[in-house]
């Protein structure tokens, strides 16, 4: 049960906070905190346990069946962690309304990483892109943004409810995620791919499916964007591993070659386009474009070092780029403005805010001794341990330009002369500290000691043997 | 000599029997109670005589019966589809209680009744002529109900209704004079003959009656006289029009095409009902992108919702059948609800049903937005929705049964269709502080009642998603 109230908790919570009259905003975020920190700890307590329930037995078989996998169980910890976070930072009107979606989309990723059950997994994407939406109606401040959002990511949801629909006519159930003996064979199993792989793809996403991310990522309020970027995004890159290279290994790794020349394209495309933004959110957005890219080459590289490696990544890059946009977000709070050519010199009088930014962008670029030097190194060895010597190359360009755009955003905001105009401005308050302290502690324990998290097992995962059972 | 009736016939036909009388005394009570609760006794009665005869449709659940010489078949299949019809009955006279008239309201209930009663006669009609005699039971009424309201629209709606439909049952009544020339008999048993397949009266008969049909059900091309009917009639009657019309003309449409049709060439005859079936989806949904109200854009969902629903029943699958009456139901809650948010919104002159109302009510009235955005993410088939599972449903159903070209076109149909559901959800919830729309609060408990239990009945169908065995139609 205690899986189960890992979705239902925080969807109840948000509704009821919904539903509530009146503006309590320090009441609102105190209990959205609480109910985030609690999903947090009942997700350490529920690990290996499953729920299941079931749903349907014809046409297929289908349950509603929670429970984490050993890739799951991570993101599930950094998706409760995230929404502590965003929500202790949030600083928007309509406090109540803002936290009960940020509540609401908890539990529904909250339901994607943990279903156990295809049809229930298409159920909670979905659901999960609604918040969002609703964010971006009634905080964003350009209408075209949200339906670039809603249209991009619903085309890939209809891709994937087809998809699933073919799966499990095709395989008589769809309770599969997390069982390594299923493989689909048959004419009909490349298009089932091609209609995951495109749902998956939006969302994370690569190039040339990328165009609704930066818009959307700068025009959302920072505590939604940390957690849609860190987690969110993640959902394709999980369906991936989860459901593509578990179910369909041989026509993915047929496709491979597809994934890769995306990814590749991906991370420079973000790297070069991150360089160039004046608008400090979508440098950030730009960038975690060029991160992902490197993660879907090592998943499509079929490395088993590559994978822990994206694993790791996956991980550090929640952490890092959901601190980024927390940070980018007081920033924009305390000057009115994301423009860095409106933005300078505010480290001097701000030390703490400054500091907070540097130790983000550290590990965004990689610095050794955080985490995302860990994830890339890892994938880096292990691309070139799988000999895809022509992919490893512009990962190492990438990475390069990743200190320079990294380095430009951070001195563009804190140094140089004070450009400000607005004179009244504070530095961190305490609550905003607690907000990415946790952040930075994940950050650095998992730069030290990642041994948690390399303990993943692909060969769960059908990387290293291709047989199975066939029905 | 007189043939006899033996009693159990009189019995199968006695849910609809009570929905008649409780129609005489509807207007019996019409006459006596004082002016002042007039209404109340109306809707509670009309209410009592709907819920009895569900109560009793239900005993005949497990029964398969051909009363009156196989003219009127009651099983499972007669059932769920009267149990539909009475439920959105009920539900459409409880909006009377909301905004309805009350000048008038006696004879308003006794003529919806008197239609639910038609449409229950259609769900079991075993021959042409029962068909016949239901279908203009349901319609006769409607007539007068499109034309109640006291605005021009009215009069247009309920002009339009009675040329157009009166037109189709033209059709319809040709197709069965000619399907009878074929075979020497009105019931749909005797056109399962293989003899009839060289038959050319037989193929006109069968087209025209087929036409008829989809006319009735305002499928593409015969379209065009559901928009302009619902803008006019009142809230109510557009709720009821919305879902009994359809489902009584489904009842006989799957009955046509699981039951009556020479098996060996039902495939190919049937090919142009499921094109139909196809461009009704995409036209419906396009056609919504356009709308202004409510009752329009869910006139051509309707349009689209019915392709979705024939395109379970392609293929003739028991399966299908399920799923069919599946949707149908989820399709008849979400209708419901979605027009008893609107009377919410709505007084007894003005009813809210302009999309220009709703700009910015989610800061006005953040509960009655919700549920408005909550159906409509049902009719677009998003979780956690009945309108979600059933559209999973379909498309497995439709990839099984080699019809994945419609279950493509379902897909294609949703995608277009949540951009103008979507359109309505953005004018609720953006922020408009320069728009002050003239918002009618009804004080409505019955319509708060009934929107509350459309929201839970939706959400509980997601998740216990029950469909009855033994639903498939027959034919004596």
């Amino acid at each position: 049960m205690l899986v189960l109230s890992l979705v239902l908790i925080p969807i109840v919570a948000g509704l009821g906070l919904f539903l509530r009259r009146g503006e309590h905003p320090d009441q609102s975020k105190a209990f959205g905190a609480f109910v985030a920190a609690f999903t947090f700890v009942a997700a350490i307590a529920a690990r290996g346990e499953e729920w299941s329930f079931r749903w349907l037995s014809r046409p297929f078989e289908s349950s509603f069946h929670f429970g984490t996998t050993s890739v799951s169980f991570w993101i599930v910890l950094l998706l409760a962690l995230c929404t502590f976070c965003a929500i202790l930072a949030t600083n928007v009107p309509r406090t109540a309304s803002f936290v009960a979606q940020l509540l609401i989309l908890e539990g529904a990723m909250m339901g994607v990483f943990l279903a156990r059950d295809l049809l229930a997994f298409a159920l909670f994407w979905d659901l999960m892109l609604l918040p969002v939406f609703f964010v971006l109606l009634g905080w964003g401040t350009h209408a075209p943004t949200a339906w670039r959002y809603f249209i991009y990511n619903f085309a890939g949801g209809l891709t994937l409810l087809l998809a699933t629909a073919a799966f499990g006519v095709l395989y008589g159930s769809t309770d599969v995620i997390g069982r390594a003996d299923v493989h689909l064979v048959g004419a009909w199993v490349p298009w089932i791919f091609a209609g995951f792989a495109f749902a998956f793809l939006v969302k994370t996403p690569v190039w040339p499916l990328h165009t609704w991310m930066p818009l959307t990522y700068s025009d959302t309020p920072a505590p939604m964007v940390a957690v849609v970027s860190a987690v969110q995004s993640k959902a394709g890159l999980y369906g991936l591993i989860a459901i593509g290279m578990a179910f369909m290994p041989d026509y993915f790794k047929a496709y491979a070659g597809i994934f890769i020349v995306l990814g590749v394209i991906s991370l420079l495309y973000g790297a070069f386009a991150s360089l160039t933004q004046s608008d400090a959110k979508r440098v950030v957005a730009y960038s975690s474009l060029s991160h992902l890219g490197l993660i879907v080459v090592a998943i499509a590289s079929f490395n088993p070092l590559a994978l822990q490696g994206a694993i790791v990544y996956i991980i550090a890059h929640g952490l890092f780029s959901a601190m980024l946009f927390l940070v980018l977000g007081f920033v924009e709070s305390r000057e009115d403005t994301r423009s860095l050519r409106r933005l300078g010199g505010i480290g001097a009088a701000n030390p703490k805010l400054g500091g907070a930014l540097c130790i983000a962008a550290l590990a965004a670029l990689g610095l050794p001794g955080l985490a995302g030097f860990v994830g890339e190194i890892i994938i880096l060895i292990g691309l070139f341990q799988a000999g895809l010597l022509w992919a490893v190359i512009p990962a190492l360009v990438a990475i390069v330009l990743a200190s320079a755009y990294m380095l430009r955003l951070f001195q563009g905001i804190m140094n140089g002369p004070n450009v400000a105009d607005l004179p009244v401005r504070s530095d961190l308050s305490w609550i905003e500290g607690l907000a990415i302290a946790p952040l930075v502690l994940a950050l650095v324990v998992l730069g030290v000691d990642p041994h948690a998290l390399t303990a993943f097992d692909p060969s769960a995962y059908n990387t290293t043997t291709s047989q199975g059972v066939t029905r | 000599m007189t043939p006899t009736v033996p009693a159990s016939d009189w019995y199968s036909i006695a849910p609809l029997s009570i929905v008649a009388v409780a129609a005489l005394v509807v207007l019996l009570a019409d006459l006596l109670a004082p002016k002042s609760v007039n209404r109340y006794v109306a809707i509670a009665i009309g209410a009592v005589g709907l819920i009895v005869a569900g109560i009793d449709a239900a005993y005949a659940f497990h029964s398969n019966y051909a009363a009156f010489g196989g003219a009127f078949i009651v099983g499972g299949f007669s059932v769920v589809f009267q149990e539909i019809i009475l439920i959105a009955a009920l539900g459409s006279l409880v909006l009377y209680g909301a905004n309805g008239a009350a000048e008038r309201i006696g004879g308003t209930v006794a003529l919806m009744l008197w239609s639910t009663s038609g449409a229950m006669l259609m769900a079991g009609a075993g021959n042409l002529m029962t068909i016949f005699l239901g279908l203009e039971l349901l319609s006769l009424g409607l007539y007068c109900l499109c034309g109640l309201a006291d605005r021009p629209t009215a009069r247009e709606s309920a002009l339009k209704y009675l040329i157009l439909s009166s037109m189709a049952s033209g059709f319809l009544v040709y197709g069965m004079a000619l399907l009878f020339g074929a075979s020497g008999s009105v019931a749909l048993a005797d056109l399962t003959n293989p003899g009839l397949i060289s038959n050319p009266l037989f193929w006109c008969g069968a087209g025209l009656f087929l036409v008829g049909i989809s006319f009735k059900l305002s499928l593409v091309p015969f379209h065009a006289w559901a928009p302009d009917v619902y803008e006019g009639a009142p809230l109510p009657v557009t709720a009821y029009m919305s879902v009994v019309t359809k489902a009584a003309t489904l009842a006989v449409l799957a009955r046509f095409i699981y039951a009556a049709l020479p098996t060996t060439i039902a495939s190919e005859m049937l090919l142009p009902v499921w094109i139909v079936a196809a461009v009704s989806m995409i036209v419906g949904n396009v056609g919504m992108l356009a709308q202004h109200d409510l009752k329009r854009l869910i006139a051509y969902s309707g349009i689209a919702q019915v392709g979705y629903i024939l395109t379970a029943l392609a293929g003739g699958t028991a399966l299908g059948m399920r799923y069919a009456i599946y949707y149908l139901a989820a399709y008849t809650f979400m209708n419901l609800g979605a027009f008893a948010v609107a009377a919410l919104l709505s007084g007894e002159r003005e009813e809210g049903t302009r999309l220009a109302n709703y700009r910015g009510l989610a800061g006005r009235r953040p509960v009655v937005a919700a549920m408005m955005t909550f159906f409509l993410l049902a009719m677009a088939g998003l979780p956690p929705t009945a309108g979600f599972l059933g559209k999973v449903l379909i498309l497995a159903t439709s990839v099984s049964a080699g019809y994945a070209w419609l279950g493509a076109t379902l897909i294609v149909g949703t995608a277009i269709s949540l951009y103008a559901y979507a359109k309505v959800i953005r004018a609720m919830y953006a922020r408009d502080e320069h728009a002050h729309p003239h918002d009618v609060r009804a004080v409505a408990p019955l319509a708060w009642i009934s929107a509350v239990a459309c929201c839970i009945i939706v959400i509980a169908m997601t998740f216990y998603p029950l469909t009855p065995s033994n639903v498939l139609p027959l034919v004596r």
